[in-house]
């Protein structure tokens, strides 16, 4: 697993880090950003193998950022993980247009969304739900 | 009979002789005393026809007496009567037409008795009418009258405000020509046409104003037409429609900024708890692989918690306040002594920034009527922001100003940060904003600023003061009236 690099898009340090710490601690290459723009940037250069982004940041929101890679045919591929803190339900419609793959939901548990992460990158079979615990 | 009709004409015959003798005794020439025998003959016939006058007055006399008796016996029939032919018409002239005059006189009678009615039942409903206009007027709603013809028949002051029509000349008038909205009039046209078995229709509406747009709730009614008096046709055409517009803007804002302010809230109460969750979660799994990393999970969680209970302080203390609800303790403050106070608990968080805290401050006996622990409050918040924006080795001045001319204290905290984009200046009042350029210089709750201002205004009367430069730095402050 030590091959895949993943993008954490939130401009809430506090979760960057905690993200960033778990997918570190699990052998992942991580490279981080705090707002959307600034995610589109690095996403475009550096083609991750995942991005795991806010739906709420400054700039560009993370709806909008999944857009943007999904439309870009060098990023189109690039499977998206959303987590939000609103309790969004975006709809099935937003979601395939975009290119998000799972739905997590703020406060959410960094173990579940490390077992998401393995379950898309096509790791070892993990049983996981969709969406984070209340 | 025949007896009456003898005397009458031997009376009459007797009257003409005397009269006939006597013209020709005096004007045929003879003269009086030449004539004799004629003046004789003359004296005769008038002799023969005052016997008969009198004769003739005594049967009339006669009759007239019975026709009374007659007349008193009001049960026996008029055909059954034994008078006789004359006697009979003249009681039935006098009884016709005294029948006539009753009738007349009913007929007279009744004409005033209805007229008096009609009278107080035209009184009884111009009072009706003026109760059901008075009523109408003063409703704040919206009402708009129409008849079959979608004439306006009745409007009031707040249809006249909504769709800016004179409501002296209006009525009357056909609907198209008073309102310019043919969605509105299209609704009435349909509601008069309506089914009587529905005869009310509630309808959201917007109305486009140049000053905006504005939604009512329309509430059309279709009035039902005078039924026929034969009653042969019992669905009576609907003869107008009343509608009711109820202005809903202010409502629907008020909805959407109560929905707005509850998903903001959760917004805000779910980041802070989201990084407690996360890295206690991290801790247990054992993630943090040192000392070190775990005294960083430690205090993350211990800020956050506290992040957390701010956030709940400050929307219950907002709640409080815009709810009439706090207890406010009212005692001569000095502001100087609270800045100071303040200047305390916030010198950590400036040393850690290598922010210089200065301070200029009045002599303590100027004093305020204030509550303490709000003004601590509201003064801590400002400077809090300050140190919050200013970059590394930047100032925060406090300024404590007293104008005794205008008898008012003045509290100004001047920091040298990013300042606040002018398009952001009217919004930063407002709960949960933060102005977006600004918000990765710093964690914040976006209630702070709002607190401050209610504080200020709400509770003590007092007035907010802002300036800021990009760039520059911003003064935030406020003013409030010295005791006397």
């Amino acid at each position: 697993m030590t091959d895949k690099t993943i993008l954490v898009a939130d401009d809430e340090t506090h979760i960057l880090n905690v993200v960033s710490l778990k997918l570190r601690n699990a052998g992942f290459n991580v490279l981080t950003a705090q707002d959307g723009q600034e995610a589109l940037e690095i996403a475009l250069a550096e083609r991750p193998d995942l991005v795991i982004t806010d739906y709420h940041m400054p700039l560009l929101s993370g709806l909008e950022l999944s857009r943007r890679l999904h439309a870009e045919p060098t990023t189109t591929a690039i499977p998206v993980i959303m987590l939000t803190a609103r309790g969004y339900q975006l709809d099935a419609h937003d979601t395939e247009a975009s290119g998000i793959l799972r739905m997590l939901s703020k406060p959410f548990s960094p173990r579940l969304l490390l077992a998401t992460v393995i379950e898309v990158l096509g790791g070892a079979p993990v049983a996981v739900g969709t969406t984070g615990e209340q | 009979m025949g007896r009456t009709k003898l005397v009458f004409a031997t009376t009459l015959a007797a009257l003409a002789s005397g009269v006939v003798t006597l013209s020709w005794a005096l004007f045929g020439g003879a003269g009086w005393t030449a004539a004799p025998h004629a003046a004789l003959a003359a004296t005769i016939c008038f002799l023969i026809s005052a016997v008969g006058g009198v004769a003739i007055m005594a049967i009339l006399r006669r009759d007239c007496n019975r026709l009374t008796a007659r007349l008193r016996q009001t049960d026996a029939p008029l055909h059954s009567t034994a008078l006789s032919i004359p006697q009979a018409g003249f009681s039935f002239l006098q009884r016709a037409l005294s029948e006539l005059a009753e009738s007349a006189e009913r007929a007279v009678n009744d004409a005033a008795f209805r007229t008096k009615e009609l009278e107080v039942q035209l009184k009884v409903a111009t009072a009706e009418r003026q109760h059901a206009e008075a009523i109408i007027y003063s409703i704040s709603d919206a009402v708009l009258v129409t008849d079959a013809f979608d004439e306006l028949v009745l409007a009031n002051d707040a249809a006249a405000r909504a769709f800016g029509f004179e409501l002296g000349n209006s009525c009357r008038k056909p609907l198209d020509q008073v309102l310019h909205d043919p969605n509105l009039i299209g609704m009435i046209r349909h509601a008069r046409h309506s089914d009587s078995e529905a005869p009310r229709r509630v309808v959201e509406h917007t109305l486009h104003t140049s000053a905006g747009d504005r939604t009512f709730k329309v509430t059309l009614s279709s009035v039902a037409g005078p039924r026929p008096v034969d009653g042969a046709d019992r669905s009576a055409a609907p003869a107008g429609v009343v509608a009711v517009l109820h202005d809903m803007t202010r409502e629907k804002e008020v909805a959407e900024m109560k929905n707005d302010f509850v998903s903001m809230v959760s917004h805000e109460l779910r980041t802070p708890l989201a990084s407690i969750k996360a890295y206690v979660e991290m801790l247990i799994d054992g993630e943090a692989r040192d000392d070190k990393a775990q005294r960083e999970f430690y205090e993350v969680i211990q800020n956050e918690a506290n992040r957390l209970g701010r956030l709940i302080d400050n929307i219950l203390s907002i709640a409080r306040i815009e709810s009439g609800l706090v207890r406010v303790t009212r005692q001569p403050q000095s502001l100087t002594v609270i800045v100071k106070d303040a200047m305390e608990v916030i010198a950590p968080q400036a040393r850690q920034k290598q922010i210089a805290l200065t301070e200029k401050l009045t002599p303590v006996f100027y004093q305020t009527s204030a509550d303490r622990d709000m003004l601590h409050q509201a003064v801590l918040n400002l400077l809090s922001n300050a140190v919050k924006y200013t970059p590394i080795n930047g100032s925060v001045c406090a300024e404590v100003d007293v104008d005794e001319a205008a008898r008012k204290v003045i509290v100004r905290i001047i920091d040298t940060g990013v300042g606040i984009p002018p398009k952001d200046l009217p919004f930063v009042f407002d709960k949960f904003f933060r102005a977006e350029a600004n918000s990765r210089m710093a964690s914040g709750t976006g209630l702070g600023l709002s607190l401050v201002k209610h504080i200020i205004e709400t509770v003590h009367h007092g007035r907010m003061l802002l300036e800021s430069q990009v760039g520059k730095g911003s003064i935030f402050g406020f003013e409030l009236d010295l005791c006397d």
